[in-house]
């Protein structure tokens, strides 16, 4: 501190130092040529007076004695002084003058003894001719303190040096809470915890700081708000994109494919099913106009019409095509209008595209006339032969006796066949609808093979056919719908009579094996071909070979036999040589149940 | 004598059909399927057809396809059974010169009406 004061104590005075000289410099100057000018207009014998007189020179230099002045001396032209008044101890050394000046006053830097000198020099002309010069020498002033300088510079350095710790003081004053508050903030900026800044300042500073603080205290505030609202608005759109992923991931999980467009018509979405339904890449589509990549001019007939009868355009009536890239489906495409959720607020802003497979549906359709032709088929197949046996009989009186007996044969045979394709068909189709419940009871099998045997053999048909029966003595009861399975049994001895050859055999069997029964018919007749076993279990599936052709049927008992046996989760499964006979096998498991329980 | 061919594959119909019409006073010839029809024709032309259309194999609608392609310029008309009196018959119908359908179960004094009504059509023209 004391350092710093003096430092600057110093400096000021260094400062003011250099100012004097310079003002003394410039007096000096202007005193100097002012006399120079002022002695070399007087008379040379005024200046140099003969001897005994005294010269003005000499009373100028006793008049200026306090000064500055070190010498006058006027000399001649080839440098002799011939006058000399200077100070003691000041030698005045001899200098070569100019013959010829060029100037009338010349200022010269000297040097005597040490001394730094200002010499003005003036020549003294007298009838145009230069007779002497005038040489008037000053102590230039210098930088060194003198004595004279102490009560100036004391009475400046005095209230310096005084007033240098009152400053001191007073700014560490001030900035004591300046660093307080530097240090408040610097914790600020951490967020310890919000704490009021102490304060002990002047009032000056009083105001800053309490705004200052409120400003802190508010940005804190502020920041902790906004750290909340950012909080929130993460949540916000984390929450918004799981919502979004949500919808994203329904509509592109429907079965149907999508098309959304705009209200100019062109494409805005397209779900990826459009690719599987269709075969139409779904990104290629959008923003382009349905009939850039529709070439079905169907579509695009339907969806014109829809386009300029505006929102009547939309009936609930879609338009079935098969896709040129998909001919093996049958596509249904629907168009809606695409409403903002306020109905009123305007027209339709778009149009949503629906194109649903409906291969199933269509298939069925087809598979449902076709099993109503059938059924039609079947049905007046044996009413025709109804019709014209009962014709016959009714009209013509002189019939033949064996004529009438084959006649009332034939009506039994087709009513019979007429009856059994009736109830073969509604067992079917309540089995398809899943309406026919079955009613399982525990059954000794050995009596139901044996029943259904008897009833077949004694039937009239395969009159000279062997019938056999092998089965163990003892078979497990099974639970099973005793009618239903009779009605499979029965159907499977019908066919193995029916297809059999003229003297063959017909063979019901059963076998028991840990985990399951099996009723095996076998017959020795005409075979299945190898490209009809696939189909026998078929409705209405009839082979084209001739021995079929000739033989009466329907259709429908395999397959009936087929549906009993699965709903009794069991198999019916076929083997069959061609021209050598065929083996129906029905397997039940045992006790369904109870197998369950075990595990 | 007006020779028949009738041609079924229900064989109590063809049987029936035979005994009722020989009764009439026609000469009969049966088929069971196309085929052995189209063997007979050929055989010997008759001076109508009556022919199931469902028959397994060849329909009776092939039948009467190849007939008009195997004897082109036949005289003889064609009797069709059908269950299923269809559009679609009748527009494959058009094709067939000389066809006529009658719907199943027919009556026996139906096909004999029709097949009477033709032949004496067909003696008026004649005369």
């Amino acid at each position: 501190m004391i350092t710093s004061s003096l430092a600057v104590i110093i400096l000021i005075c260094g400062l003011l130092l250099a100012d004097y000289r310079q003002s003394r410099e410039t007096q000096v100057r202007q005193q100097g040529s002012a006399l120079a000018r002022l002695l070399v207009e007087l008379p040379l014998d005024e200046l140099v007076p003969s001897r005994g007189r005294r010269s003005v020179v000499d009373a100028l230099a006793y008049g200026l004695r306090d000064t500055s002045l070190a010498y006058a001396v006027i000399v001649d032209p080839a440098g002799s002084p011939l006058l000399d008044v200077s100070k003691p101890g000041m030698i005045v050394s001899a200098a070569a003058m100019v013959a010829e000046p060029s100037v009338w006053l010349e200022e010269v830097a000297l040097e005597f003894d040490g001394q730094p000198i200002m010499e003005f020099r003036a020549p003294i002309y007298s009838e145009g001719k230069v007779i002497a010069y005038l040489r008037l020498g000053y102590l230039r002033p210098t930088f060194g303190v003198t004595r004279d300088h102490l009560p100036f510079l004391g009475t400046i350095a005095l209230p310096v040096f005084l007033l240098t710790p009152g400053f001191y003081f007073l700014l560490k004053r001030e900035i004591k809470p300046l660093r307080k508050l530097r240090m408040e903030m610097e914790a600020a900026i951490g967020f310890d915890e919000a704490q009021q800044i102490e304060r002990e300042a002047s009032d000056a500073l009083d105001g800053i700081l309490d705004a200052f603080t409120r400003f802190v205290e508010r940005s804190r505030r502020r920041i902790a708000d906004l750290e909340e609202h950012r909080g929130d608005l993460i949540t916000s759109s984390k929450l918004i994109g799981y919502q979004r992923s949500r919808i994203e991931t329904v509509i592109q999980s429907l079965p149907e494919a999508i098309v959304v467009l705009d209200e100019a018509g062109v494409t805005a979405f397209a779900n990826n099913k459009l690719s599987s339904l269709i075969g139409i890449n779904p990104a290629g589509v959008v923003g382009s106009r349905p009939s850039e990549w529709l070439v079905e001019d169907d579509l695009l007939a339907y969806l014109g019409k829809c386009e300029t009868k505006g929102n009547r355009g939309y009936a609930n009536e879609s338009v079935e095509y098969s896709p040129t890239n998909a001919p093996e489906k049958t596509v249904a495409l629907t168009a809606y209008p695409l409403f903002a959720p306020d109905r009123n607020a305007g027209g339709a802003r778009g149009t949503l595209l629906v194109f649903r497979d409906v291969t199933l549906e269509s298939m069925a359709k087809s598979a449902r006339g076709e099993f109503v032709a059938h059924v039609a088929h079947e049905l007046k197949s044996p009413l025709n032969v109804l019709r014209m046996y009962s014709e016959e009989l009714l009209n013509a009186d002189d019939l033949a006796e064996e004529f009438r007996v084959e006649a009332v044969n034939v009506i039994h045979d087709e009513v019979d066949r007429l009856s059994t394709l009736i109830s073969n068909l509604l067992s079917l189709t309540k089995i398809e609808m899943g309406s026919l419940s079955i009613d399982r009871q525990r059954v000794k099998l050995n009596e139901l093979l044996e029943d259904a045997l008897n009833t077949v053999s004694r039937g009239g048909l395969g009159a000279d056919l062997q019938f056999r029966l092998r089965s163990p003595r003892v078979l497990s009861p099974v639970a099973v719908d005793k009618d239903l399975l009779r009605v499979a049994i029965n159907n499977l001895l019908t066919n193995a009579i029916k297809y059999n050859r003229p003297g063959g055999e017909v063979t019901l069997a059963a076998e028991e094996s840990d985990e399951a029964i099996s009723i095996v018919v076998k017959d020795t007749g005409v075979g299945i071909d190898e490209g009809d076993v696939d189909r026998i279990f078929d409705k209405f599936f009839r082979s084209d070979c001739e021995s079929v052709r000739k033989t009466s049927g329907h259709g429908l008992g395999l397959a009936l036999a087929r549906q009993i046996v699965e709903l009794h989760h069991g198999t019916l499964s076929v083997s069959s040589v061609p021209g050598e006979g065929s083996e129906f096998v029905i397997e039940l498991r045992k006790e369904p149940g109870l197998v369950k329980q075990a595990i | 004598m007006n020779r028949i061919l009738v041609v079924d594959d229900e064989p109590h119909v063809v049987r029936v059909l035979r005994l009722r019409l020989e009764r009439a006073g026609y000469l009969v010839a049966t088929a069971l399927d196309g085929e052995s029809a189209l063997a007979a024709i050929e055989q010997s032309p008759p001076d109508a057809v009556i022919t199931d259309i469902q028959m397994p194999g060849m329909s009776g609608r092939e039948l009467c396809d190849r007939i008009e392609e195997l004897f082109p310029h036949r005289t003889f008309p064609i009797f069709l059974l059908t269950s299923r009196a269809e559009v679609e018959h009748r527009e494959w119908s058009k094709k067939i010169s000389n066809a006529v359908f009658l719907e199943k179960p027919a009556s026996l004094m139906r096909i004999l009406s029709e097949l009477e009504d033709y032949f004496a059509a067909g003696q008026a023209v004649q005369r």
